[in-house]
């Protein structure tokens, strides 16, 4: 079959134009009031919403005014409409978003003052914002379960205001369903399988659920009781796990990570992260980490480069148990160890041919990374005998 | 089978109920059985089976609700050529009584000495049998349980859903055929398009029977218009109102009028798969509506090619596991998905992307029972019945503080005064009718001074309550109202399915100011709260759950308000002033 003419459709972009506080905004058909208001940074209360995450609409604070509308509506789940006018913040709003912040304390504890979440916590947030000092209702707690049955994160459902968010993370992003509401009414909490232990539940325990928490209900065992949200130091980085190259950042207290989590402006990973990515990093600040090249002590004794000699044990040093790695190394640049890898790897494939070496690539490098190892290998040095640790 | 087919096995099951020369209806529905109609029932089995000749033809029918459930098990005789008689509170005994008078056992073989009737379910000396029924001929304490079929309660009635409960075999399909079961599938398959199909009943004016009351007509074609490869339909039979059993006495009594209702929808807005989501505390509903798909798929009803045409529909039951919540239909979808029952956001509305995403109607039980007559008789007919705006009859679960208590079936706009007084038979003893209270835990009580409104759904909104799906609880002046609303609030305090604020914390609040009041703790000004948090539940809530919570409340609020007043003057004056 041959194309005579280009068959490309002309597609023209429909926007939709409505009116948010006065503000013409445009936005694509489909899209939701909430996602509009977002897009133009108008900022509407919510607790519920995630931007990654289906619409629950179970937190009502993002009502809004819509024109022709009898009664306030939520803006998460409204579609956008042409020639829509909407109103985020009135008084008569305000009103409304503070009676649904004095019920979500008349169950929820304020002890900020003791939080480790204080200062990110959303509820905390607008409870300031709408000047909630205590309730005016009955407190009490409907939840009151404490679990730290495993080692990554705490569950502490007295701080739970079932917005639903982690059930829906676990569900829609992870997979994994390990958790959903059980229970009805006052009993309603969310749950793994019969209120079983984490492990026994489907969790991978990738921690996302903590990221989305926007409350403490759910919390990294690693920070608890080591520092308030204001005084940790943040650093931005990439993950070194594995070729994706999420981007992470570490909260750290005096040198020492406290926690890491994923920023909403990651551009791979946006606000999600792995097991390994949010709960690895203990060999960051490990005494054993190396931190340079290392070459054999007795290599280099020959090239000159450490007085002490060494010789290779006849027993396997696989047998020896924990080796002293200093006995047999030395810690060399990155300069002095690729000219020596690379002088061998040419004599080798001089005296013996290109098929006696072989290539074995790394998850851990990029796409193009290991793209351009089989290149080296290939074209290089003019061998097939290349392989991928990921296929082990 | 064909329609052909199909017309000769309902005229057959016509020839034979003509041949015999009597009939006796036992109602063996959920709330007679608990009364006892399962032994009534082997035991009218027994006694025909004895007092049975060859000239002489008799049949014992277990239907379904006959109505009167205050005066249960009840057993309607009819003899050949003869006016029925209908008996009421019947025992084993008089069961007994009824067969020989009705039926008379023609000689004695031996006589006995004992005076005591034999009232062994399963005789084993049918001499001795036969002896204890002809002595029980000549007892009359049978005409005190008599029921005059003349009583207001039968004659104010307009049976329309009902016209064949209590009078048909629930778990015989060819019983429901010679009461003309099916001509309205045929007829639609026969002779009318789905477009026909949906203007006809948007003319007869029907209305969802579930309590919102939206034109099923709208809501058929919204489907019909949508362009998908699948749709779906489903009947919400997950009735759980308290004091409300229409849903259960329909599909009990009469469970192929609900299929065939469902499979003209189906064909309406081309759906070919059905599920029929029945609560799991009906067993009996579901067992009957199971032989009825049994029964129609054995007939060549259900199935593939339904009745020889391109049509084709699968039907299939899902039991809903207790939640009350589960009746609202975007909460119903996700348990029949096999997910907890929440209710989601809406739009987008089912009728766009409902079960599985698929277009999808979900209409009440009530609703889907009522259009096999409105297309067997014509969309006019229908809409002669009822008001304005409200057109044709509902289904309503009588109960509370009334001598005749059950089920009834009243054309809309007849006066809540009528069903009271009339049907109802009015308030025992020497108190006063205080309130109605329409619509379940989700409407509101209606005082005595709007006793003359007619019964209809925007008559009842403006009141303050609801149509609902035909909860009816009456109460007399011995009932404190603010304890009655409390009772509600902390129905959907239970219920509540936690998803969203208002409904969860807020109906806590709401029960917990009611207590302080009833305690006699309550301020002046907690009153002020309790109704701007009602207020605030109900336009902030989710779904119709949330929504229409704190209606009991405010209505009662509105309509006695001074027994709220008296609470927060002094608790012990309104408990002296009432009791």
């Amino acid at each position: 079959m041959t194309l005579t003419q280009s068959n490309t459709i002309e597609q023209k972009e429909v926007f939709l134009e409505l009116t948010i506080d006065g503000q013409t905004v445009q936005t694509r058909p489909g899209s939701t009031v909430m996602e509009a208001a977002l897009a133009n940074n108008i900022d509407i209360p919510r607790l519920c919403y995630h931007p990654e995450l289906s619409v629950s609409g179970g937190c009502r604070l993002c009502v809004v005014n819509v024109e022709g509308y009898p009664n306030p509506t939520p803006s998460c789940g409204l579609a956008c409409e042409d020639g829509m006018s909407i109103q985020t913040q009135n008084e008569e709003l305000f009103q409304t978003r503070r009676e649904i912040i004095d019920l979500f304390v008349a169950e929820h504890p304020l002890d900020c003052v003791t939080c480790d979440k204080a200062g990110s916590c959303q509820l905390q947030k607008y409870a300031y914002e709408h000047n909630i000092k205590e309730t005016s209702h009955a407190f009490e707690l409907p939840r009151t379960l404490y679990q730290d049955d495993n080692p990554f994160f705490v569950r502490d459902h007295q701080y739970c205001i079932l917005c639903g968010r982690c059930v829906r993370v676990c569900d829609e992003v992870v997979g994994a369903h390990a958790i959903d509401f059980a229970g009805r009414g006052f009993e309603c909490h969310i749950a793994t399988p019969f209120d079983g232990p984490m492990k026994d539940s489907a969790c991978v325990f990738c921690g996302n659920c903590v990221q989305v928490c926007p409350t403490a209900a759910l919390n990294p065992v690693s920070r608890m009781g080591k520092g308030r949200e204001w005084e940790l130091e943040r650093i931005k980085t990439i993950c070194g796990y594995c070729g994706v190259g999420c981007q992470l950042e570490y909260a750290l207290k005096d040198g020492e990570i406290l926690y890491a989590q994923a920023t909403s402006d990651g551009p791979v990973n946006g606000e999600m992260l792995c097991t390994k990515g949010r709960y690895g990093w203990d060999f960051a600040t490990d005494p054993q980490r190396l931190t340079s090249p290392m070459l054999r002590r007795d290599v280099a004794y020959e090239m000159g480069l450490t007085k002490e000699d060494w010789t290779l044990p006849e027993e396997s040093p696989l047998k020896v148990r924990k080796p002293n790695i200093e006995d047999s190394f030395v810690p060399v640049d990155w300069d002095t160890a690729l000219d020596l890898v690379a002088d061998k790897l040419a004599d080798t494939v001089k005296e013996y041919g290109p098929d006696s070496v072989m290539g074995l690539a790394s998850a851990r490098c990029t796409n193009e990374e290991n793209y351009l190892f089989q290149k080296l290998f290939r074209l290089g040095i003019g061998t097939n005998n290349l392989d991928h640790c990921a296929r082990l | 089978m064909n329609f052909e087919a199909l017309e000769v096995v309902g005229t057959k099951e016509r020839d034979r109920q003509a041949k015999l020369q009597g009939r006796i209806f036992c109602c063996t529905s959920t709330a007679c059985m608990s009364a006892g109609a399962g032994q009534v029932h082997t035991m009218l089995d027994q006694a025909v089976a004895v007092s049975q000749s060859d000239e002489f033809e008799t049949e014992v029918v277990k239907t379904g609700c006959m109505g009167l459930c205050s005066h249960g098990p009840v057993v309607r005789a009819e003899e050949k050529d003869k006016a029925a008689a209908l008996y009421g509170n019947v025992n084993p005994e008089l069961a007994q009584q009824i067969v020989s008078r009705h039926f008379p056992v023609e000689e004695a073989l031996e006589e006995i000495d004992s005076d005591e009737p034999d009232q062994s379910v399963t005789p084993h000396d049918i001499p001795h049998f036969r002896a204890s029924l002809r002595k029980a001929q000549a007892k009359t304490e049978l005409d005190k349980n008599i029921i005059s079929l003349e009583d207001p309660f039968f004659t104010k009635q307009v049976r329309v859903v009902l016209s064949d409960t209590g009078r048909i075999d629930p778990d015989r399909l060819e019983d429901y055929l010679a009461h003309g079961g099916y001509q309205g599938l045929a007829k639609v398959l026969e002779t009318m398009t789905p477009e026909e199909v949906c203007t006809e009943i948007l003319e007869s004016g029907l209305r969802g029977r579930g309590g919102a009351g939206f034109p099923s007509g709208i809501k058929w074609n919204f489907v019909r218009q949508e362009e998908a490869e699948q749709k779906f339909v489903i009947v919400n039979g997950d009735e759980g109102d308290p004091g409300a059993y229409m849903d259960r006495t329909i599909m009990e009594a009469d469970p192929h009028r609900v299929l065939e209702g469902m499979m003209i929808c189906a064909y309406a807005v081309g759906a070919d798969y059905g599920y029929l989501y029945i609560r799991g505390e009906y067993p009996m509903a579901i067992e009957r509506i199971r032989n009825a798909i049994r029964a129609a798929r054995r007939h060549g009803v259900l199935g593939n090619k339904v009745l020889g045409t391109d049509f084709s529909f699968k039907a299939d039951v899902r039991i809903g596991a207790g939640a009350f919540v589960c009746g609202e239909e975007t909460a119903l979808i996700h348990s029949v998905e096999g997910k907890r029952g929440m209710p989601r956001i809406r739009p987008p509305y089912p009728s766009k992307s409902g079960l599985w995403s698929a277009p999808t109607v979900i209409n009440n039980v009530e609703t889907m029972a009522n259009v096999p007559s409105i297309i067997q008789n014509g969309a006019t007919w229908y809409a002669d019945i009822g008001t304005e705006k409200s057109k044709g009859t509902k289904v309503f679960a009588l109960t509370g503080h009334l001598r005749n208590t059950g089920l009834i079936e009243v054309p809309m706009g007849i006066t809540l005064r009528e069903i009271v007084y009339d049907i109802g038979g009015g308030i025992p003893g020497d108190k006063e009718f205080k309130a109605a209270q329409t619509g379940g835990p989700s409407g509101g009580c209606i005082p005595a001074e709007y006793l003359d409104t007619p019964v209809d759904y925007e008559s009842l909104t403006e009141l303050g309550s609801i149509m609902g799906s035909g909860g009816l609880v009456i109460i007399d002046d011995s009932t404190t109202m603010p304890d009655f609303a409390k009772f509600f609030m902390d129905f959907c305090v239970d219920e509540s399915c936690g998803k969203c604020l208002p409904c969860r914390v807020g109906t806590v609040q709401i029960s917990k100011l009611l207590d302080k009041l009833i305690s006699g703790e309550g301020q002046p000004e907690d009153l002020d709260k309790l109704d701007e948090l009602c207020q605030m539940v109900q336009t902030t809530s989710l779904c119709g759950l949330g929504q229409s919570a704190p209606n009991p409340v405010l209505s009662t609020l509105k309509y006695f308000r001074e027994e709220y007043d008296t609470l927060v003057q002094s608790p012990e004056t309104v408990e002296a002033g009432v009791k």
